[in-house]
């Protein structure tokens, strides 16, 4: 235990003393003046190595720069207040208040300990929180997946995500991502990335991958897509409308895909873009009587043929 | 903090996130930094004690942080260099830009000056960020619906609500006492007593699409529910995700027979009749035979068109 306390004390002095400085600190200078490098050149070596990603693992970033222009070969050390220190601006009461809401979404769900080390951080700054005056708001995140901090992790570095993905037929195929989003529709959560074998970007639903989702390092440089937008991802992307009737006052589901609607009296006829004839049959289906398809003709003979099938599997 | 980080790791990330937080609640007591920090009092001294041994370079009284807390109150001198607090992690700050984003689509339409400020705050964030990655919450709950809803279970008064009944696809205007709110399932419920019913029932709160607070003269008494689930069972005919996630059944097998129950008739049937090849309903036989009529009813009409 000794030792480990040695060891966060070495680290605390360290980030102290590169932030403290205001040039560049040699190896030789912090063995020389940090408290805690003891032993032989090799060991005090290994351990600022190690230190080093320690602290980078914290998400504090070392600039390495050269200390003398005189002295090309040696490097130098030392971390820019402007990367350690939270910058958020002038931060208002009101704004205290809306960031602690924020952070409270996560309540037990996935991201609760990061927000809860964020709040403390933010309270840090010795602004006091406002609390907002419109009671009960206080909503709340889904917990769909545990895996959200793979995909963050991977997000940040644009690594690869590789996952068995359930397809509408039930099978289960690898996919190879890189993501650069994630989303969340009606307590779903969604990722979306360039798939590495058509080189297109995809959503997935990450309630229907199938077990764990994998992280991969990825060397290359990524170009993070630009034309995409999250709101996209929801629409269909199809040029194949249904005409259908739908009875009035029934249907709310369907009509909201709606492209046009046109009075027909007791019922309206409305288009709606097809996804898939399956997915859209299903819909249809589901509101029975209250929902008549004239066409395109593959979807009415396929919603007949469903028909067909009930009738003789439960007569 | 990650889960991935090391505990000596994650103790070194909160001595440093300690330093700012004491700059600006200096005289706070031990027992509630603790609290803040999430470790135990013994801890919190323990981490005290170690801090007090870090500073510049030099480390002599004039270079080492100075802290007072063996009167049980905490104080800090002497740490300019850590006073200001870290940057927020990505992790951090990802889920604050999705926290923010279900605030803003939760946020009533009419409170222009708190959907300002988080706008003006996700900007901020982004920038923190440092990368074009999208992130976004798409809620179909109505700020104003949860809102009132909330207010109304906290003075135990009435709604007057219109709500979208998808089982029965009718859109209907009831009076309500709502008792509580519940997430199940990724959706949000509320549990009410209905005037209509005059019983209890469970709301969709995403199918509200109004609700306004209304008084009601009954005092609602907890009476027993009385609805009971309906059992139901079902073979499976064919393998498909819809099938899968509308009944929730995770690996499916052709040909098995499953037993499920439901608090709604009209759901059952159209569960059914949606999955079309895939599923046979076994019983309840009154449902059966109804599912029977209503397809060859719908056939009929597309036989005489």
């Amino acid at each position: 235990m000794h030792t480990v306390s040695r060891k966060i004390e070495r680290l605390i002095n360290l980030t102290i003393a590169l932030l403290a400085t205001q040039r560049y600190l040699t190896k030789s200078e912090i063995f020389r003046t940090v408290e805690g490098y003891e032993g032989s050149v090799e060991t005090k070596e290994r351990m600022f190595e190690r230190d080093k990603d320690d602290l980078r693992t914290l998400g504090i970033t070392i600039d390495v720069g050269s200390f003398d222009p005189l002295f090309h070969d040696e490097a130098g050390y030392r971390i820019r207040s402007e990367h350690y220190q939270l910058d958020l601006g002038e931060i208002t009461p009101t704004e205290v208040a809306l960031l602690s809401l924020a952070a409270d979404a996560w309540q037990g769900a996935a991201f609760a300990d990061a927000t809860q080390s964020a709040i403390l951080k933010l309270s840090s700054i010795g602004v006091p929180a406002d609390p907002i005056d419109i009671p009960g708001l206080s909503p709340k995140l889904s917990n769909g997946s545990a895996d959200l901090e793979t995909v963050t992790e991977a997000i940040a570095n644009s690594d690869f995500l590789i996952f068995d993905y359930l397809t509408s037929d039930l099978e289960s195929l690898e996919r190879t991502i890189i993501p650069f989003a994630l989303s969340n529709r009606s307590g779903l959560w969604y990722v979306s990335g360039v798939d590495q074998e058509i080189q297109e970007v995809r959503t997935f639903r990450l309630d229907r991958v199938q077990g764990v989702i994998k992280h991969g390092k990825n060397k290359d440089p990524f170009e993070f897509p630009t034309a995409f937008e999250l709101s996209e991802a929801d629409t269909v992307a199809s040029n194949r409308l249904a005409v259908i009737d739908v009875r009035k006052g029934k249907g709310k589901a369907l009509r909201t895909l709606a492209t046009s609607v046109k009075d027909l009296g007791e019922w309206d006829q409305i288009k709606v873009p097809i996804h898939t004839v399956g997915s859209l049959a299903a819909e249809i289906l589901w509101h029975g009587e209250d929902v008549f398809v004239h066409e395109p003709a593959d979807l009415r003979g396929y919603v007949i043929e469903q028909l067909e099938i009930l009738v003789s599997n439960h007569e | 903090m990650s889960r991935s980080v090391s505990a000596p790791l994650q103790r070194t990330a909160r001595l440093l996130d300690l330093v700012p937080f004491l700059n600006t609640h200096q005289g706070i007591a031990l027992k509630e930094l603790a609290k803040h920090f999430d470790v135990t009092p013994a801890q919190m001294s323990a981490d005290l004690t170690t801090l007090w041994m870090c500073g510049l370079p030099g480390y002599t009284p004039l270079e080492l942080m100075d802290l007072e807390f063996e009167s049980g109150y905490v104080s800090i001198r002497n740490a300019p260099t850590l006073s200001k607090p870290r940057s927020i992690t990505f992790q951090e700050c990802v889920a604050l830009l999705l926290g923010l984003d279900l605030i803003t689509s939760s946020l009533p339409d009419d409170r222009q000056d708190l959907l300002t400020a988080t706008d003006s705050l996700r900007q901020r964030l982004t920038r923190i960020l440092g990368l074009p990655i999208k992130l976004s919450v798409v809620t179909k709950t109505s700020g104003a619906v949860a809102t009132a809803i909330a207010q109304a279970i906290k003075s135990s008064g009435g709604l007057h609500i219109r709500y979208h009944s998808m089982y029965k696809d009718l859109i209907t205007e009831r009076t309500v006492v709502p008792v509580n709110l519940y997430e199940s399932d990724n959706h949000h419920y509320m549990s009410a007593y209905c005037f209509t019913a005059c019983d209890y029932r469970e709301f969709r709160v995403d199918r509200i699409d109004q609700a306004t607070p209304t008084k009601v003269s009954v005092d609602v008494v907890e009476k027993s529910r009385n609805t009971e689930k309906i059992n139901f069972s079902i073979r499976i005919m064919g393998s498909s995700r819809d099938v899968t996630e509308r009944f929730a059944i995770p690996h499916p097998t052709i040909g098995s027979s499953i037993e499920l129950s439901s608090y709604s008739w009209q759901w059952i049937q159209r569960s059914v009749m949606a999955s079309g090849e895939s599923v046979l309903l076994s019983t309840p036989l009154e449902i059966r035979a109804e599912i029977a009529k209503k397809a060859q009813l719908m056939l009929n009409r597309y036989k005489e068109a």
